[in-house]
């Protein structure tokens, strides 16, 4: 039963590397140009003794598991483009589900990453001065969490690219400034003025990378966070499955 | 050298024929065209946001005032909108989609040199202005909350920063575009990660952060070019004691090195061809 999802993650594992583990490096090296200053800049800010409710060693690590685990914190399956290049015809062919295979697929495909940027990045840690220890071992459950519903989401998301037919990047652009800031991924809630950040935390977005970073950096406790989250499972999964079973009928792709 | 045989009354009319074919769009498919718009404003409202209420909870960030910061970030979102309206369409700034996808192949049978297509494919004044408005009202709306007189001719000093700025971002997308020419699907996204998931980078202001970091960013990895220095300099404060010329010189060098990179690489292209090329343009 398994096996074949198994199958399909180990290929799309795989096909990540079709053009050579070392096409992997210039995007791993871009992550590492990117995280060394968002780390500076979060010692510079916190050096002005600014009272946020997070320490310095809190803030570090929230950033850096953000950027190792970032395909987890928010997941970016290929559903979209597949339905965009018509490919997803394909997939309706295959003895598998739909919702299996998009799953296995996404998180197949991130094996890579994690392997050539994130297990790397944990071991140099020490070396940069941030800590990866988890406060708790919450996370792993608000990890999942934050997986699942981020699948749901990316459901959601296709049901409006169906919608919009032709104009699919406009929905692309507009899902990724969504969760850039809604997400909390980047930036901590608790940093963010005027108590923004108490109002993030409770939408749907907010139970995705922001909410675990919280658990993991100690920075929020997991019986506040994981409620939360696992209502927006219950609430966002059969709304996601009830919409999707109708946004299917209306698939019009022109790739293929 | 091709290109400078082309009057400026062709470029013009080559400038005309984009932008009227981008209004037959706008007009033609309204709908999906004003949901672009404001779906580009939205996205970089978005990113800069966050900065901006970094800046505004920590009370400016290593020295520069949050309004220097809104500067910045307006500063980022016209350089992001200038880019849009002139290099967007076509992939003219992402030059490495075409290369790596084979289309430079259609480019070759034009009867314009390579220079010029490049040059005035990509205008969509349009649909593609929209970041360059959101970012012009972002300037002056910090400068207004800055209580700053500016001279006269400060505004051509911000016309010349934007037009280094663009000379870098292209010059960086062109260099690195080159190596699709030898790996066209290896390298096809290769400008995407140069220009756009760099593009944070570019937002981060670097004053008060270690010297060790400012300067790789501001000579190997130019995002300090892209908006931190040319903000501190046009607020008549250029940062680390150098010039305000020196995006000028980084920008000049990153160009010839840029164009040494494409030719040679073109020079590749025009014996071997693209294995990708389909009639329909697509890729394999």
């Amino acid at each position: 039963m398994i096996a074949k999802y198994l199958k399909t993650a180990s290929m799309a594992a795989h096909n990540k590397t079709y053009a050579g583990i070392m096409a992997l490096l210039p995007g791993a090296f871009l992550r590492v140009v990117c995280l060394i200053p968002l780390l500076m800049l979060w010692r510079t800010l916190m050096a002005g003794g600014t009272e946020t409710g997070m320490t310095l060693s809190q803030m570090l690590t929230y950033t850096y598991i953000s950027a190792i685990l970032s395909d987890l914190l928010v997941v970016e399956s290929p559903l979209t483009n597949w339905y965009y290049d018509g490919a997803l015809i394909g997939i309706y062919q295959r003895p598998i589900s739909l919702y299996g295979h998009v799953i296995a697929q996404t998180l197949g495909g991130a094996v890579p990453g994690l392997l050539v940027f994130s297990l790397p990045m944990l071991l140099v840690a020490p070396l940069l001065k941030v800590s990866i220890v988890p406060a708790t071992l919450w996370f792993f459950p608000s990890l999942v969490l934050s997986i699942s519903l981020g699948f749901a989401i990316e459901f959601l998301f296709a049901c409006l690219f169906i919608r919009m037919v032709n104009a699919m990047w406009i929905a692309y652009t507009l899902r990724r400034a969504a969760l850039s800031l809604l997400a909390g991924n980047v930036i901590p809630f608790a940093v963010l003025p005027w108590g923004i950040g108490n109002v993030l935390s409770l939408l749907p977005f907010g139970s995705l990378g922001g909410a675990a970073l919280a658990v993991y950096s100690g920075t929020a406790s997991p019986l506040q966070i994981l409620p939360v989250q696992l209502l927006w499972n219950l609430i966002l999964w059969p709304v996601t499955i009830l919409i999707f079973r109708k946004s299917q009928e209306r698939m019009v792709s022109h790739g293929g | 050298m091709a290109a400078k045989r082309i009057p400026i009354a062709r470029f013009l009319a080559l400038y005309g024929i984009y932008a009227k074919m981008d209004l037959m769009w706008f007009l033609r498919d309204f709908k999906y065209a004003v949901l672009g718009i404001l779906g580009d404003a939205v996205s970089n409202l978005t990113a800069v946001a966050g900065i901006f209420l970094l800046a505004w909870r920590f009370d400016g960030v290593g020295g520069m005032t949050r309004y220097e910061v809104l500067f910045m970030l307006g500063y980022s979102t016209l350089i992001t909108g200038v880019f849009q309206t002139f290099f967007a369409s076509n992939n003219t700034g992402h030059i490495s989609r075409r290369i790596g996808r084979g289309q430079i192949d259609h480019m070759l049978i034009q009867p314009l040199p390579l220079p010029v297509q490049l040059l005035a494919e990509g205008f969509i004044p349009f649909t593609g202005s929209s970041n360059l408005v959101t970012g012009s009202l972002i300037l002056a709306a910090a400068v207004h909350f800055m209580e700053i007189a500016l001279p006269w001719w400060w505004i051509f000093s911000l016309i010349g920063n934007v037009a280094v700025t663009m000379l870098i971002i292209l010059s960086e997308s062109y260099l690195y575009s080159s190596v699709a020419f030898y790996a066209p699907a290896a390298a096809e996204e290769i400008a995407y990660y140069v220009i756009d998931l760099r593009s944070p980078l570019s937002q981060y202001p670097l004053s008060g952060m270690p010297l060790q970091l400012q300067i790789p960013l501001i000579t190997a990895v130019p995002a300090g070019l892209l908006a931190w220095f040319p903000t501190m300099a046009l607020l008549g404060k250029p940062p680390l004691s150098l010039t305000s010329f020196f995006p000028v010189l980084v920008a000049v060098l990153f160009f010839l090195l840029a164009q040494f990179t494409f030719r040679k690489g073109m020079m590749h292209y025009v014996k071997t061809g693209s294995s990708r090329y389909l009639t329909q343009g697509y890729r394999r």
